[in-house]
């Protein structure tokens, strides 16, 4: 394999990895604080593409910069409704767990298909915010995916910022590490898990848009970077959103490399095969912990 | 003492009581399955035929995720990949290797079975919802390992085709031949649901399923092996699902990577949702209703499967155990006056 090659699958390893870091930084804060498993998380990456493509490409031809402040405002008064008429109710029954895997599942199912009736099974494609190409340490890349990688790298370390040195980041830490006491002290537990489930829908929202130009907006096409951001969940560990930003580069990486060597189509078994390993010598996960 | 607050049944304890209560519950089983039996010669409607076929055999999966999911607590979603596990097992057996049928889906719940405790041994290592996530990465990675596998003869996305008929006691059970079916999968579908609810956990075993659901640390210290049990509810419930899999191929004569799609998931999900999980009539009845509710649907097209997850999001919210909470809490409050305190 030439040079070339190896920059050419380590940029694609970190461009994809970039983008489900964000989507499983969304997952693991709203686990690591709820304890809830969103499993609606996939049809919301595809929902935040359709919105998208609404007011950009599809209908209302709105620059990107417009659009993206509408976008995420959308994104996060639709995560804090859901959060209040469907997660809430839930959490005061003795098997929460369970009815709010099932009701979150039932909501991905609900919005996969209100997204095929609206929008058609044909996938919608999304231009490109930026066109060309760029050449780094002597091959051709497109600057498309590059911004991705920037922005999506901005994102992380914006919301590590927001949640270590911001009063609010810092309550959302508080709830994560002890509910009760968070509580105690006078924290608004409800505001916290709200504003999470929110900002979860935003960032899956985000992906979706980023990732659109490169995979096209289709009805089903959550599910896939949903099993992706699963993965780098469970395999950073339930909860720690260092451990799911590792572990989304340790997993895109291998994932350029699986697709390079013996074809795109073998990515999901081998992400499987790497779960299996991971959960077989730390259960936990790389960072996480157990929760009571 | 049941306690009512954390919903579930206090089935551990097995008092005279219960045990009449249990009786009372076996006859009415088997008033309701002779009913059905009776009914299969009255109705003479192939399609009204093929819908009680399709309701048994949901019932037989429907059960055995029950089995996992509501009394054993493992939270189980590969349930599905066992039903495929049947389904193509008994398939190619007997289409590629030409298998007689009836050892072919045997040999398809054995094959379950298998995948079951393969599935079920890494969820030892797993707690709570890491369980959930590592099944259900499995589900969703299965169509994509089924279209690789396509040289091996699982026929890819087109699916297996010209799974032959199941002959048994010189009857050949062709797939048009619905009253045959219909007492065959009544059968099946009674066998299951005797074997799940009034064998496996009323005996030692399912004790041991529910002690561990309930508090696992405090079962655990009793003595109750956690690897042991879990692995058998796993498993138990696995060569079930697999069985009726098995038949469902032979039935359809036809497995495609559809069944591991989101609205056969979606389907058995919404049966325990609106059923009730890990309480007996529930997940068959939920089975029954969800079936019906279906084929009612056919013509409402792509809205059928936005109004089954309406459907679940909607009972999961206002009907916490299901349609057989129902009974239960107006049972309770006709009750109330007797007692000292509510």
């Amino acid at each position: 394999m030439a040079m070339h090659q190896y920059v050419e699958v380590i940029f694609g390893g970190i461009a994809q990895a970039a983008v489900y870091c964000i989507m499983a930084f969304g997952l693991s804060l709203v686990y690591g604080t709820a304890r809830i498993l969103n499993f609606a998380h996939g049809a919301l990456y595809t929902t935040g593409a359709y919105i998208a493509w609404v007011l950009t490409a599809g209908y209302l031809g709105l620059p990107l910069l417009a659009a993206v402040p509408i976008l995420i405002a959308v994104l996060f008064c639709s995560g804090v409704a859901l959060e209040r008429v469907i997660i809430r109710p839930l959490r005061r029954r003795p098997d929460w767990k369970m009815s709010t895997m099932m009701a979150t599942l039932g909501l991905a199912f609900v919005l996969d298909n209100a997204n095929l009736i609206l929008f058609g099974p044909v996938a919608k494609p999304m231009p490109a915010f930026i066109e060309g190409t760029v050449v780094l340490f002597g091959t051709v890349i497109s600057s498309y995916r590059l911004a991705v990688v920037a922005i999506a790298l901005a994102i992380v370390v914006a919301l590590e910022l927001f949640l270590q040195s911001t009063r609010f980041g810092q309550a959302v830490r508080a709830v994560a590490q002890d509910m009760q006491g968070a509580s105690q002290v006078g924290i608004d537990v409800n505001r916290v898990f709200a504003f999470t489930f929110g900002l979860s829908v935003v960032l899956t929202g985000i992906a979706g848009l980023l990732l659109a130009p490169i995979y096209l907006v289709s009805p089903l096409g959550g599910w896939e970077p949903f099993l992706k951001a699963f993965v780098i969940v469970v395999f950073g560990g339930l909860g720690s959103t260092r451990g799911a930003v590792i572990a989304a580069f340790i997993l895109g990486l291998i994932e350029a490399f699986v697709v390079f060597q013996i074809g795109a189509s073998w990515t999901m078994p081998v992400w499987l095969l790497t779960l299996l390993v991971v959960l077989m010598i730390r259960p936990q996960g790389l960072l996480g912990v157990w929760a009571n | 003492m049941v306690d009512d607050s954390t919903g579930r049944p206090g089935r551990a304890q097995a008092d005279g009581a219960s045990n009449r209560a249990s009786s009372t519950t076996q006859i009415l089983f088997f008033a309701v399955v002779a009913g059905l039996a009776l009914a299969g010669v009255l109705i003479d409607d192939t399609y009204l035929r093929h819908v009680l076929i399709l309701c048994f055999l949901w019932v037989i999966v429907a059960a055995a995720w029950d089995l996992a999911l509501g009394y054993a607590g493992i939270f189980n979603y590969a349930q599905l990949v066992f039903f495929a596990a049947g389904a193509y097992g008994s398939g190619m057996l007997a289409a590629k290797l030409g298998v007689p049928p009836v050892i072919a889906i045997a040999a398809g719940g054995v094959l379950a079975g298998v995948v079951g405790l393969l599935v079920g041994l890494p969820c030892l290592r797993l707690r709570g919802e890491y369980v959930a996530l590592f099944t259900f990465a499995i589900h969703l990675a299965m169509p994509p390992i089924i279209l690789q596998t396509k040289q091996w003869g699982t026929g890819g996305n087109t699916g297996l085709l010209g799974i032959p008929p199941i002959e048994l006691l010189g009857i050949t059970f062709g797939p048009l031949d619905k009253l045959a079916w219909y007492y065959l999968t009544l059968a099946a579908a009674t066998a299951a649901i005797y074997v799940i609810y009034f064998v496996v956990l009323r005996s030692r075993t399912g004790r041991a399923f529910v002690a561990l659901r309930d508090s696992e640390a405090f079962a655990k210290s009793l003595g109750v092996s956690d690897f042991r049990y879990k692995l058998l509810a796993f498993t138990i419930s696995a060569v079930i699902t697999g069985i009726a899999g098995a038949l469902y191929a032979h039935y359809t004569s036809v497995v495609t990577p559809k069944i591991l799609g989101n609205e056969f998931f979606l389907l058995v999900m919404v049966m325990l949702a609106i059923g009730g999980i890990g309480r007996f009539p529930g997940a068959v009845l939920g089975a029954f209703i969800v079936t019906i509710a279906n084929e009612l649907l056919r013509s409402a097209g792509n809205y059928r499967l936005l109004l089954l997850g309406l459907a679940v999001v909607v009972t999961v919210l206002l009907l916490p155990n299901g349609i057989v909470s129902l009974q239960e809490r107006f049972g309770r409050r006709g009750r109330r006056p007797q007692g000292a305190k509510p």
